[in-house]
Formats: structure tokens, sequence, C-alpha cells
């Protein structure tokens, strides 16, 4: 059976929009969301303006949440597999951890094969 | 002589002091900015000197006035919006050696002397008047209030400037050692956030007068809105983003009740004014503004951040010194452009003010009322640092470019801007101005 995988995203530092601009492209999240994979962003960016930046590129998300709020995302959507993608050990990982999601740094996603066909 | 801090002499600290020697004598004309940006990026260009450069010669051009014309300087020396330059790196000496130094390194880079700006700006043959305004804005343009009504300098260029580095907020300088010399480590909480003695007495406030945390958004929203229509700001140039009831509320705690939307964003820039005698003023290329009054509160807090009850007090003793020395009563103010950075003690500032007869504890009601500049109770009109970045300049700007007509899409309408206070910035300890667009 299929792993129900939930990816979170932080957006600056991480993702190539991001300011400053990450390692993950845009497309690589597209590819991501292809495959079926729960996709989401969590940023210190207001929440409407992480939604805004993801309709742009027309990536539909299933939440958009504060960093503080990745327990939240745990109880919401029933997944095998959560993972947080960002750049900061403070605002990132160390959030990851204590929602018990895996965490990866943006390099290392970048090459993860969930984001390449 | 290397330049000064003021002498206390120059501020109206007290109550009591009577109208103002030099009301509606001394006027505001010209205005410079700088662009903005998040961090310094290395470049020489974009070094705070070369911002501060940037903006004096703006704020000349716009009032019309030739370099030679001017015979004063008064600006802050501190560019540090927190971030200090890191011991450990090596000095930017590519950017150092292409301007004339002072005998600091650093100078124009993370610091600025008035020194440092007359060596790198030739054409300010005439300067024969530099002083120090510490801390912010709003002390230098007291300062610079005091000295043109004086007869110190007649032509005064007025000057803040803002450096940022790479790096976290507030995690160098003293304290990134082991130890802290003489009182700071009594005076500073250990691991505090900047926020922290704010949010106690925002704490305090909700307390005491059974208010809670969201009845802040409207003014955030209104504060980010204004700030998205200022040109000058950080926000409107690089991260045109609204604010939402729902991003206030979700957003997560520094020094709960202070989230991260109230806490301010540190930025790169340089404002700078042009203030002339009223006589001068009236034959330049803008409308003057006029200066009915400055004062100062200079109130020490008890123990190691002021109390709710220390804070009213002395927001209401400020509003006194405000109005009497202007002459004039609540009642008079177009807007009010009090500081906001942290956006939680803009509250008491206005409740002190008495804006639109607003008591204490009863600001956070009145943000649920129409706040906008549509409407007749205008609550900062700026946008402040919430609007448009961390620079305690935007206050002073908007209330020139309101009663000079010149605000664009933030200009007040519910209300003639004709008399309007700004300044800060903390509730005991802070300048403010009286800007008025007649002199009496």
């Amino acid at each position: 059976m299929t792993k129900r995988i939930l990816i979170s995203l932080d957006i600056d530092g991480t993702l190539e929009v991001g300011d400053p601009p990450g390692d993950l492209t845009m497309e690589m999240v597209r590819i991501a969301k292809s495959k079926g994979y729960i996709i989401g962003t969590c940023s210190d960016r207001p929440l409407s303006t992480q939604r805004k930046i993801l309709t742009q590129y027309n990536i539909e998300i299933e939440f958009a949440v504060s960093k503080h709020m990745l327990p939240d995302v745990k109880e919401k959507f029933d997944a095998d597999v959560y993972c947080h993608i960002g750049d900061r050990d403070d605002l990132d990982r160390q959030y990851a951890i204590k929602a018990d999601f895996d965490f990866m740094w943006p390099d290392e996603a970048a090459a993860h094969h969930w984001f390449h066909k | 002589m290397a330049t000064e801090n003021a002498p206390q002499s120059m501020y109206r600290s007290e109550e009591g002091l009577g109208i103002w020697e030099h009301r509606g004598k001394v006027a505001a004309v010209g205005i410079g900015h700088s662009p903005t940006e998040r961090r310094w990026d290395g470049s020489r260009d974009t070094s705070v000197g070369a911002l501060s450069i940037l903006a004096l010669r703006k704020a000349m051009e716009d009032a019309g006035v030739t370099p030679d014309q001017v015979d004063g300087l008064v600006i802050t020396p501190v560019t540090t919006t927190g971030a200090f330059w890191p011991e450990e790196d090596p000095l930017p000496w590519d950017v150092i050696k292409s301007y004339n130094q002072t005998d600091d390194p650093l100078d124009g880079i993370a610091k600025l002397s008035a020194e440092w700006l007359l060596k790198n700006m030739p054409e300010l043959t005439n300067v024969k008047y530099t002083q120090y305004g510490p801390t912010c804005m709003s002390n230098a343009l007291n300062v610079a209030s005091q000295a043109v009504g004086d007869g110190l300098t007649n032509v005064c260029l007025v000057l803040k400037a803002w450096h940022n580095l790479p790096g976290r907020y507030y995690q160098s300088g003293p304290n990134a050692h082991d130890a802290i010399q003489g009182t700071s480590a009594i005076r500073t909480l250990w691991g505090a956030p900047a926020c922290s003695g704010t949010a106690l007495q925002f704490a305090e406030y909700c307390r005491k007068y059974g208010k809670t945390h969201d009845m802040m958004a409207p003014f955030m929203i209104n504060s980010r809105r204004n700030g998205l229509m200022m040109p000058e700001g950080y926000w409107y140039q690089h991260r045109p983003e609204e604010l939402t009831a729902e991003d206030y509320e979700y957003a997560r705690w520094i020094a709960k009740p202070a989230n991260l939307f109230d806490n301010d964003i540190p930025i790169m820039m340089a404002g700078a004014y042009l203030f002339a005698t009223s006589e001068r003023a009236k034959d330049m290329k803008q409308k003057p503004v006029y200066i009915l009054n400055h004062a100062s509160s200079e109130a020490i807090p008890r123990s190691l951040t002021p109390s709710l009850d220390e804070v009213e007090a002395e927001t209401a003793s400020t509003a006194r010194k405000i109005y009497e020395g202007a002459g004039i009563t609540a009642a008079d103010l177009s807007f009010e452009n009090m500081y906001d950075g942290f956006p939680q003690f803009h509250q008491f500032h206005i409740e002190g003010l008495g804006y639109r007869g607003i008591k204490f504890g009863e600001a956070l009601d009145f943000y649920q009322t129409d706040i906008s500049i549509e409407g007749p109770n205008p609550v900062s009109p700026s946008g402040g640092n919430i609007g448009a970045g961390r620079s305690r300049v935007w206050l002073h700007t908007d209330s020139i470019q309101q009663i000079q007509g010149r605000a664009g899409a933030r200009a007040v309408t519910g209300v003639k801007p004709e008399i309007a206070v700004s300044g800060g910035p903390m509730p005991l300890g802070g300048n403010y101005t009286v800007w008025s667009a007649t002199p009496d």
C-alpha cells in the first residue's frame, strides 16, 4: 500500500520564490503535488500571503499555517509520513521536532525523489 | 571639535514651561528618503553612509535649497537596528576606503558621524552647526527645532539612518559576550526579546480593562493598509502584503501576548528633512509645515520595565507638555502619528493624548470604530513601523506630507489636515513634535 506523505514547506529561504530564494523550485512542488502528496505551507509570512504565493503558481495547497501550528496540521491530516522542509534551525527544525515531524533542509529536499519525476 | 549630543537645555521635558518661545517660527519644508532594503548587501552604494547622503541630497532638492544655503546638520549617530558588526568578521575595507574616512572605520557602515557626512558631502560648504539627537529621528527633530528657533542654524538638515546586517536580531554586540559590563546585566532581562516589556504592559492593560489581544487587529490591518500606500516604505517597495485579522490572530508568539506581527521588521534606510526659519521657509519650493512645539519625556521606570501605572502617568504628562507648549488642546488635532514600534504601546500614547476624547482603557474599543484615513478619526495614517518597516521616520514624513497636501493615496480625507502630533518612541522616554499648516 502506498504511503501517505504530507509535506510542509517553509517559504523564505526554502522555495525559489522566497526572500531569500531557496533551492526548491515551484516545478518541484508541482511534481510532488502530482504524486498525490498532501502539500501545504508553514511560514512566518501572513497566512493570506502564503496562499496567494502558491495560487500565483497554480499550486493548490491543503494548508497554510504559522510555524507553531504544525501540531494542528498533524491532527487534521492523516498521513504515514509528516515532513517539514525549511532553512532555519530555530524556526524550522526545532518546530518540526517539537511537532514530531521529520525534517529536511531545502538542498536535501531538492535532491529527494519526492520532488522529481 | 567632534559633534556632541544636544545639551539637556535644548529639550522641553518639564510641565509648566508655557508656550514654546519659538512657536510657529520654525518650519519643515523638504523631505528626502533613500530606498529601503531588508539588509545590507555589502556594496558601496547601499551602505548606511550612502543611503544617508542620498536622503540628505533629496531633502535639499525637495525644498529647492542649494547645498551652500545649508548651515546646520542634526543627525542621530546610532544607526543599528540591533545588528552590530560582528567582532570576528573582517571589516569591509573596499567600501570603507571608497569614502573619505574618519578615525573610526565603521563610520558610514555601522554608525554615522556628522564629520563623516561632511567629509563625503563636499557640497555642504557652509555648515557651521552640527549636533546629535540621540536614538531616533523624534529626538533629532526636537534638537533641530530648538536649534533653528535659537538661531544656531537657519537652514538645517535633519537625518536618521539605519543599518541592518545579516544575522539574527539582537544576537550580536554585547549580547554575544559571556559577560556584560556595568548595570546592563541587571537592567536587561536575560533571554527576553525586545518586545517583552511592552508585552508585559499590554498584558496588564488587558487584565485591568478587560480587553483582548485580538482587539488589536483593526489597528494592525489599518496600519499595514496605510503603509502599503507609503511609497517610501519597505512593505510597499518589497513585499506588498496585506494583513488580515486571521493573519494576525494566528501568528506565533514572540513574547505572549506579543506575536510576530506585533514586532516591526528591521530594515536599512535613511530619512532626512530640511528645517528652516519660517521666514526662510516661505520662499522655498514646498509649503512650510510650522512647528508649534516640541516636548520630551524623560521619565525613568522604578524597576526593570515600566508598569502600566507609570506608563499612563507619563503619557498623560507628555500630552500636557505637548498641548501646553503648542497652545492647543486635543480637540485641535486633525490626526495623530504617535509611534507604533511596538504597536501595543500605540494605544498608550493616544490615550495619554486623549485623542478624540478617549480615556485610559478605551483605545482598543476605539480601534473597533472607523480609524481609517477616510474617516473622521484617522489613526496612524503613516502606517508607522508596522506599515512601512522599522525607521521611526514614517510618522514624521506622513505628518509633513499630509499637511503639505503631498500624502498621495494616503491623504486623510475625513478631516482637514491642519494640526498633527508625531513622536516616540517609548511611553517613558520619547520626543514629540506638533506640526501645523499655519504658524499661529
